[in-house]
């Protein structure tokens, strides 16, 4: 990446657009196409429908918990409305789901339309205000849509009941098979959805936008316009939310002004933080993790709360960049490790493989 | 519409001090330590059950259960600074302080809210009011209870402007609150005055927590919605200004009770809501906040 940097011309796009994926080795990608693999096996091997269900919830969880890393941790714009984007994108593919006949995929494509207006339409107040004041100002205007509609009256949302019986994007299969058609569906989101951001976090939006989120001043004397870069960043985010919604209504069958408020967004914030905000993996790690947490304490409400709590206290206070960062830390301090005994082997060989390597193993040598 | 009247000057002016007593510990810790310590909440859950506990549970006297709540409050506040806020002083320039402390004082009362819903469980209970009965002014009920709370509120926050005005501690707040570096080279104990101040603010959330136990429940959740209502208050007002704090949990007091009076109680906080975006879009730092300039 450094190579080119002298060629660069004050006009040009930045150098750091030509290297896609930056930080994926062919280790690393494999390792990656290994857990896709290895995810898309499950509905095949496992036959409880609870936990089949469980997942595909997870599931639709992380494509919200990508879209709002990608405002929360890529722009750093603190933005607590993402639920509200994601409850009107739901709304908006579940009210067409319900009273038109149009492919539900076209309804789904609709709910992330709902979603992008959404967002842009909340960006434009909250991006002129700073720090503390933009998450409430958004945290206030998720509270405003859950009011307006637990309390609509006009029986288009069915206020505080929600949206009931939404046939879905598989309406004609049995319950069993649409749980792992949702499964799919869901996960070839998730993976399309991490790799289309990954590319965009690279390119020179992706650069922009983390150059505004660290040193605004200096991106601005650059050129680069906040106000026009984040909101951009507000309508990818708002899109991928409004699909999550589209996703979770049609999946659930319905859709209810629960899926809003404080309590949610505290579970999914947990789980962005403690993963690592503004990285890639950093929300499928922490979706998962606190997943598991919440799905083995289901029966015990407070004990999970305090669990994911005392976590995210830790994690913050002690590990700023999350579990991805602490990973990666160890991976690297194993990579240089393993590099020192055998300097002249290829780079790829260290970092993943490494990690299966007992620490106290005179001489790893990864064939 | 003489009724509508009175109930709505006594609405604001018991709602307006409730809102007034959570939201200046708010401000002052935001003034102080620039932490938007969303723990409030849940010291007023804690103060509302030490309410229950020494009104109902051992049945003694008012005066205690509010001497009670604001010690315990006042030490949970103080641990909540040392433990959610302190390992964090060293990095504060190198990191995103306002949102970390945001985020880390907000898990306090993610474990705060939870174990109490864990070891007490879910259910709502009966805190006896402090002073029992009521008078009725042109048919407008008014609990003995809500004027309490007011006096008591009004009293604290006069006491709280007394302090920082004229005590030794009080200024030292007010001198870090204006300039830190400065403060610490004339000699403030910054690492005391710190846990101190969260100390006291959260005090006088316990000590509402235990009248609004009396006026409503108190259950795991008695914190979500006075903080919700302190957090509206506190950017209405312009973070960091206590003046504007004040004016603000009024102006909002005022604001919910013109709304109940002539729409529903059902739409008072969207309305508030609505009024906070309007407010924002136009004074993005709120009614007497300032960008980054002295405060308090």
């Amino acid at each position: 990446m450094t190579d080119s940097a002298v060629t660069e011309r004050p006009g040009d796009p930045p150098t750091l657009e030509r290297a896609a994926f930056g930080s994926m080795t062919t280790g690393r990608w494999a390792l990656a196409a290994a857990a896709v693999l290895v995810a898309a096996l499950i509905p095949l091997v496992l036959s409880s429908q609870y936990y089949l269900s469980v997942m595909v919830t997870t599931l639709i969880l992380l494509v919200l918990n990508i879209s709002w890393n990608f405002v929360l941790g890529v722009a750093g714009v603190w933005n607590f409305g993402q639920l509200a984007i994601y409850a009107l994108g739901g709304y908006g593919a579940g009210i067409i789901m319900l009273h038109s006949s149009v492919s539900p995929w076209l309804a789904l494509l609709a709910g992330g339309v709902v979603g992008t207006i959404a967002a842009v339409l909340l960006a434009f107040p909250t991006l002129r205000l700073y720090g503390i004041y933009t998450s409430l100002l958004t945290f206030a205007f998720a509270e405003v849509i859950q009011y307006v509609i637990l309390n609509d009256g006009s029986g288009l949302t069915g206020g505080s009941f929600g949206l009931p019986a939404v046939s879905g994007l598989f309406g004609s299969l049995s319950p069993g098979a649409q749980n792992k058609a949702y499964y799919w569906t869901a996960l070839a989101i998730v993976v399309a959805a991490t790799l289309a951001l990954a590319a965009v976090g690279q390119s020179g939006l992706g650069i922009a936008l983390r150059g505004i989120r660290d040193a605004p001043g200096y991106a601005a004397a650059r050129g680069v316009n906040p106000l026009r870069y984040r909101v951009i960043a507000f309508a990818i985010s708002g899109f991928l939310a409004g699909i999550a919604g589209g996703l979770y209504v049609s999946a659930e069958g319905s859709i209810a002004p629960t899926v809003m408020g404080l309590t949610p967004m505290s579970v999914y914030v947990t789980m962005l933080v403690i993963g690592g905000l503004g990285t890639s993996t950093g929300p499928i790690l922490g979706t998962i993790l606190v997943q598991i947490v919440a799905t083995v304490l289901i029966t015990h409400p407070g004990a999970e709360f305090t669990i994911l709590g005392l976590f995210l206290l830790v994690v913050v206070i002690f590990v700023p960049d999350g579990l991805t960062g602490l990973i990666s830390r160890y991976a690297r301090r194993l990579g240089a490790w393993v590099a020192e005994d055998e300097d002249d082997d290829a780079d790829e060989s260290t970092d993943d493989r490494a990690q299966d390597q007992p620490e106290g193993s005179p001489d790893p040598h990864v064939a | 519409m003489l009724t509508d009247l009175v109930s709505v000057v006594v609405n604001t002016i018991i709602l307006g001090s409730i809102y007034g007593l959570v939201a200046i510990g708010m401000t002052l810790i935001y003034g102080t330590l620039r932490i938007l310590d969303m723990s409030q909440g849940s010291m007023v859950m804690v103060g509302s059950f030490i309410g229950w506990g020494v009104l109902v549970v051992a049945g003694w006297n008012p005066i205690l259960a509010i001497l009670a709540a604001f010690i315990a409050t006042f030490g949970l506040g103080a641990l909540t600074q040392l433990v959610s806020v302190q390992p964090l002083m060293k990095r504060r320039n190198a990191i995103d302080f306002e949102m970390v402390t945001f985020i880390t004082t907000f898990a306090v009362a993610m474990v705060l809210t939870n174990l109490a819903l864990e070891l007490l469980g879910p259910f709502q209970r009966n805190v006896t009011p402090v002073i029992a009965g009521g008078l009725s002014i042109h048919t407008v009920d008014l609990p003995y209870q809500s004027v309490a709370m007011a006096v008591v509120s009004i009293a604290l926050m006069i006491g709280l402007g007394l302090f920082l005005a004229r005590s030794r501690w009080g200024m030292a707040i007010r001198a870090v609150a204006q300039d830190l570096d400065a403060a610490r080279l004339m000699g403030v104990p910054v690492g005391k005055l710190y846990p101190l101040t969260m100390g006291l603010a959260s005090a006088l959330a316990g000590v509402a927590g235990v009248f609004l136990g009396g006026l409503y429940f108190a259950s795991p959740t008695a914190g979500d919605l006075p903080l919700l209502e302190a957090l509206i208050v506190v950017i209405f007002g312009g973070l960091g200004s206590l003046p504007g704090t004040v004016y603000a949990a009024y102006a909002i007091g005022l604001i919910q009770a013109v709304a109940e009076a002539i729409v529903s109680v059902t739409w008072s906080l969207p309305i508030l809501y609505g009024v906070i975006l309007l407010v924002l879009i136009f004074r993005p730092y709120g009614l007497l906040g300032k960008p980054s300039e002295a405060r308090l």
